[in-house]
């Protein structure tokens, strides 16, 4: 490349046609591959120890990287200045699929499985809150709602949308026959999908596929891969299904778990063009929402179902917008209709406060198209959101380093916390609903404690930006919390947390005047008297335990004040930068940005040491 | 429309072959699909000669003639030019034009002999050194006025020298000097002697900080193990005062006042004691736009004051012999702008997170320029951002490049720590911020054999962009063309009354600035070729049959000549300068050994005093 004493000036660009580096290990290629390559490698570095024993690396599925479509030619400019925007791209996410109902789902969020301490459950985590609640009242510093979300449900949850009749589903057809996209895969000649590729014995592998066992959808490029982590070990590393986009990369994805069973499996993908693919997996039918961009050009960083709702999903777009879809409603251009559209909450939308900005309500008497509802959080990127286990609340986390908490049935902003600095990646919900997670480019996991409306802890231990965060709730019970979190730096962490360990010890003598921000106009002081109203107007609280009726915007509280938790467990567990992590009753299983997907057994009951 | 505007430092050697590079006409009409339809030019606009010369046609050419030393009562030195530079700037009311730094680069050459040759030098060392000189002339000078009282008695001080006495360090004991202020922060090393058990405390000043990377580690992780516990032993061994003598000691230094810029190295340029020759490590590492330290001690005053990012220092290269440099540096009117020698452009801000050191185009963040900001600020700057962004959304216009921003917040242009950057809302202004899709700094066309070959093997053939931009799909392109449309329409009426106008005031200029130009270039390429055979001349008498120290890899001792990343390890700071109580003469003088002759192993003059920032680097874990 250089040539001994060359003149001046150097070479503007040194660009050679190798992009490995010297030491070979950065800028190398993706490797493709056409086929997933299943290993098994043991030893001391594939194993995780913990207190409870030791995890061991089972699988190591390493997913196939497509390899470009013809059309979309690799796009290779050595020009490291130039500023052409690339797509956005995101590392492997998976969803997990169990269809068999199960004894100890994660989704029951009240129950607690760690089977030691399952005995004495049950009316015991509600005793607990309000204990909880009457301490924090006795010191007056804790301001925030002393209900919980989950000690006040009710029994029934309102569902989202169901004040307007509009949306309500045509009754007869639920639960007795599912409705199933329109499209055949295969057969389509759609420009969008290039191709489908179903695994040779496909129905012959779906007949002795277990109900308990592993369905696994992953995304990785512009490929989507339905996995069968239960079928025997050739198998297990070919998919079930292959489907390559043309141009579309899927970033995120979900599976509804209403309307999952044995023959019926409902994907949600969202993509980095801004399309949205409704598809069902057994009938390999599908059917695009927000074709050709018709509602937002911008792609989706984050796609989930409605909780209980067999055809709403909602999904975050990169411009900052939520919009909640409906996977049977034909799509139309969208405009924002006008912010007086009616509003269910008891008090009027506060144009000033802007704290959730309508683009349409669920309750818009236009209800004939997508999406159905649309809210505007920022013009930020929003980069994940998760759904509370009672189903009444929000958790969305943005680029601008904020935590907004949305009670998504009023379309209400209750809460922002900022990050400690840097964006947030990702959000996650306690099984319990009492706590959510945050990962952000602070290197931090937080704790947020939702009853008490404040940061419980921050967690230092990565060495890198955390990717994803997720509770293991089958090592959840009303106490105690294990949580794990991945992050750039390739770690897997796991936490352990209690409720007796997370009051700050420091923080008593020292809480007022503990936010690092000398100037938040609606900070804690706020809080407090925000208080006292609350007091009055409990009828606000109705059947809410959180008072929506405010936005509350939260200081940062200092390094010095807010108590830090230490992981139980920090190990490099992968080559490259990890992108999700997620428990089941039997395994950790992670992914990383190149397409390693790693399940790691459980400590197995007598024979950990 | 905003006037093109570049900075154009003319004799800059950089500026030779870009130059001549750059003058090979380009077809450039695969990369610009459906140009703006205003007045069709006889070349192409998006040419950066082009640019060039319209910046400079256009102006305004900044006075730089000010030669103000003797003004200040000072002679002329790296701190007076600088300051030349910073007069002229502010002076002018206009934002954009045309800067060229000669005297600045004239006063380094003159009294450094490393920047009088073709190597490449370091850019966290130059900053070191400009700081340093900076520090060192006004110390001089202070020095000198307060010899002048003493004899005088009287010494009646202008504005000037009052303001530059508080400028002083140590003038007065509140105020210890610009440079101090914005950059000089404190570390307490604690040290304990694993013999006595003794545990020593010490105050060391640091105006910035290099911190050892990791693999996929995080500028917050590296801070963080820069402040883990470090063993000092073998031939890094601490003398204890109490046993009195060298010996083992475990070492923690923590920050105790921060500054306020936190200039952050990222040391990327490793000795490897294996292959006997420095490495540059490509190692992906992530900076958030914001940072706040870690690593503080317990009675720090605003331990969790928040920083932004406002600059960037990106060495693009494959080794540490050579390379590029370019900056992108956030300022308060244009957002963020990256600035490419003589080249100036706006690029969006998720640009700066480009450069983590895992893509290709060996393209790394080098030095980090925090600097501290609060959360109110940060949110108004949000909101604005947001603003911007849907304005942007509006009005996607095609690409110019505005010219340098003058007053921007660079890291000289003192503390607007607090401002955010108010980004324009006009349609004006928006040319800046167009759609970033047409990058001035894609490299053109390949160069065309007009260039005599000796200086073609200096110059890569860069390939072409265009297939890049054949590849956009028809949708994208259709849908570029109609926003290009819908912006021209609205623009194109005004642009080109005024154009016309322009344009007829311009050929009469542009044909006196391309003379100018081409002058430039040869006097440039003589100069070029005068300084390498000197080079040559000095590479042979230093090394005799060894590489010269700008080939790629070569297999040298530590004494090649010419660039001092060698020489110390990278301990390049003079830090006896910085300490108020430890002030040296100036003996210490690690520049002045630039010319080769005496440059061998890396001295034993810096190890105790710099180790202390600098963990040992030897030890290259690989």
């Amino acid at each position: 490349m250089g040539i001994q004493s060359v003149l001046p000036p150097p070479p503007r660009y040194p660009i050679t046609q190798t992009t490995t580096s010297p030491n070979g290990q950065t800028n190398a290629q993706t490797v493709l591959e056409m086929s997933n390559v299943l290993t098994h490698p043991s030893g001391p570095e594939y194993q995780l120890s913990v207190g409870e024993g030791t995890y061991i690396l089972q699988d190591n599925l390493h997913l196939a990287t497509p390899p470009p479509h013809p059309q979309d030619a690799p796009i290779v400019n050595p020009n490291p200045l130039a500023t052409t925007p690339t797509p956005p791209k995101a590392g492997i996410k998976l969803t997990i699929c169990i269809t068999s109902p199960r004894k100890l789902s994660p989704q029951l969020y009240r129950v607690n499985t760690s089977s030691s301490t399952r005995s004495n459950l049950g009316t015991y985590s509600i005793k607990e809150s309000e204990k909880e609640s009457r301490s924090s009242d006795e010191t007056n510093s804790n301001v925030a709602t002393s209900q919980l979300p989950s000690s006040s449900t009710p029994g029934r949850t309102p569902v989202f949308g169901e004040d307007n009749i509009l949306l309500t589903p045509v009754a007869g057809k639920e639960g007795v026959k599912r409705k199933k996209p329109k499209t055949n895969l295969v057969k389509s000649n759609s420009q969008f999908i290039s191709r489908v590729i179903p695994h040779d014995s496909l129905n012959k592998r779906l007949q002795e596929h277990n109900s308990g066992g592993i369905f696994v959808f992953a995304n990785i490029d512009r490929a989507y891969q339905w996995l069968d982590l239960s079928s025997s070990t050739p198998a297990r590393a070919q998919p079930l299904m292959k489907i390559l986009f043309a141009k579309a990369h899927m970033l995120c994805h979900d599976i509804n778990s209403l309307t999952k069973g044995p023959n019926h499996i409902d994907v949600i993908m969202g993509a980095s063009t801004g399309d949205i693919v409704w598809f069902e997996a057994y009938s390999q039918k599908y059917v695009r929402v927000n074709k050709n961009n018709i509602i937002s050009s911008s792609a989706v960083s984050q796609i989930r179902w409605l909780p209980g709702s067999e055809n709403l999903f909602l999904a975050s777009h990169m411009d900052g917008s939520l919009m909640v879809y409906d996977k049977e409603r034909d799509d139309a251009a969208f405009t924002p209709e006008s912010n007086s559209a009616p509003t269910p909450s008891p008090k009027p939308f506060d144009p000033d406060l802007k704290p959730l900005h309508i683009n349409k309500s669920v309750n818009s008497k236009n209800q004939k198209a997508n999406p159905v509802a649309s809210w505007k959080i920022s013009n930020h990127r929003i980069t994940d959101f998760g759904f509370s286990p009672d189903s009444r609340h929000l958790a969305v986390v943005s680029e601008d380093g904020s935590l907004r908490i949305i009670n998504y049935l009023k379309e209400q902003l209750t809460d922002l916390y900022p990050s400690y600095y840097g964006a947030f990646n990702c959000v996650c919900w306690s099984p319990d609903g009492k706590y959510v997670l945050t990962g952000g480019q602070d290197d931090l996991v937080s704790i947020w404690s939702l009853a008490e409306r404040r940061i419980v802890a921050r967690c230092p231990g990565h060495h890198s930006w955390v990717t994803a965060v997720a509770f293991d709730p089958w090592r959840c019970d009303n106490r105690n919390y294990r949580f794990g979190s991945v992050g750039e730096d390739r770690r897997l962490l796991l936490w352990d947390f209690n409720v007796g360990m997370l009051r700050r010890p420091k923080a008593a003598s020292i809480r007022k005047g503990a936010s690092v921000s000398s100037n938040v106009p609606v900070g804690r002081s706020r809080t407090e008297s925000h208080a006292t109203s609350r007091l009055r107007s409990t009828s606000s609280l109705d059947d809410d335990g959180i008072d929506a009726d405010e936005l509350i915007e939260h200081a940062i509280e200092s390094r010095t004040v807010t108590a830090e938790l230490p992981p139980v467990m920090s190990k490099v567990i992968d080559e490259h930068p990890l992108s999700w992590v997620g428990f089941e009753e039997e395994c950790i299983i992670t992914a990383c940005v190149e397409g390693h997907v790693r399940v790691w057994k459980r400590p197995q009951d007598g024979l950990s040491p | 429309m905003d006037p093109d505007a570049v900075i154009l430092p003319p004799n800059h050697p950089s500026l030779t072959s870009t130059k001549l590079m750059k003058q090979q006409p380009v077809q450039n009409s695969a990369r610009n699909p459906g140009g703006p339809p205003a007045t069709p030019k006889p070349e192409d606009k998006e040419h950066p000669d082009f640019k060039k010369r319209v910046a400079q046609a256009r102006g305004p050419t900044l006075s730089m003639g000010y030669d103000n030393a003797a003004a200040y009562g000072m002679p002329e030195s790296l701190f007076t030019s600088l300051k030349d530079i910073f007069e002229a700037l502010l002076a002018h009311k206009s934002n954009v034009g045309v800067v060229s730094p000669t005297k600045f680069l004239e006063v380094l050459r003159r009294e450094n002999e490393m920047f009088r040759s073709a190597m490449h030098q370091d850019a966290h060392e130059f900053l070191n050194l400009l700081l340093n000189e900076v520090v060192a002339n006004v110390e001089v000078h202070s020095k000198k006025l307060e010899e002048e009282k003493g004899m005088n008695g009287h010494a009646e001080k202008t504005g000037f020298e009052k303001a530059l006495a508080s400028a002083m360090p140590k003038a007065t004991p509140s105020t210890t000097g610009l440079v101090h202020e914005l950059f000089e922060g404190t570390l307490t090393s604690e040290t304990k002697c694993l013999t006595c058990e003794n545990v020593s405390q010490r105050d060391e000043a640091f105006l910035d900080l290099s911190v050892d990377l990791d693999e996929h580690s995080s500028v917050t992780a590296c801070l963080r193990k820069f402040s883990e516990e470090e063993m000092l032993c073998e031939r890094n061994k601490f003398h204890c005062d109490r046993c009195g003598g060298l010996q083992e000691a475990e070492k923690r230094m923590k920050i105790k006042r921060l500054p306020k810029i936190l200039a952050l190295h990222l040391k990327r340029f490793k000795y490897t004691e294996d292959l006997q020759r420095l490495q540059k490590l490509f190692h992906r590492v992530v900076y958030p736009y914001h940072l706040r330290l870690f690593n503080t001690t317990d009675d720090a005053e605003d331990p969790d004051r928040l920083y932004e990012l406002y600059a960037v220092v990106v060495h693009i290269g494959g080794g540490p012999y050579h390379g590029h440099y370019i900056s992108i540096v956030k300022t308060e009117e244009r957002g963020w702008l990256l600035f490419d020698d003589e080249m100036v452009e706006p690029v969006d801000k998720s640009y700066v997170q480009n450069f983590f050191g895992d893509r290709p185009g060996l393209a790394c963040a080098y030095v980090l320029f925090y600097q501290e900001t609060t959360l109110e600020a940060v949110k108004k700057e949000q909101d604005a951002e947001s603003l911007a962004t849907a304005a942007k959304a509006v009005a996607e216009v095609p690409k110019e490049p505005i010219g340098l921003g003058l007053k921007t917040n660079g890291f000289m242009n003192g503390i607007q720590h607090v401002k955010s950057a108010v980004t324009p809302s006009s349609d004006e202004d928006m040319n800046g911020y167009a759609s970033l899709d047409k990058a001035v700094t894609e490299p053109p066309t390949p160069v065309k054999p007009a260039i005599s070959p000796s200086e073609v093997t200096a110059l890569p053939q860069l390939p072409s962009t265009t297939p890049n931009e054949d590849i956009k799909s028809k949708k994208e392109r259709l849908k570029e063309e109609k926003e290009r449309k819908a912006v021209a329409k609205i623009t194109a009426r005004q642009e080109e009354r005024a154009e016309r106008e322009r344009l007829k005031n311009l050929e009469v200029k542009r044909k006196g600035a391309l003379k100018q130009a081409d002058s430039d270039t040869k006097a440039a390429i003589e100069a070029s070729r005068v300084s390498k055979a000197e080079e040559d001349q000095r590479v042979a008498v230093d090394n005799g049959n060894k590489d010269g120290a700008s080939a790629p890899v070569p297999i040298a001792p530590i004494s090649t000549g010419g660039l001092s990343r060698f020489r110390s390890s990278s301990k390049s700071f003079r830090k006896p300068k910085l300490f108020g109580g430890s002030r040296e003469s100036s003996k210490d003088e690690p520049f002045a050994e630039e010319n080769g002759t005496e440059a061998t192993t890396p001295t034993d003059r810096s190890k105790h005093r710099f180790s202390s920032l600098r963990k040992k680097t030897s030890n290259m874990k690989l």
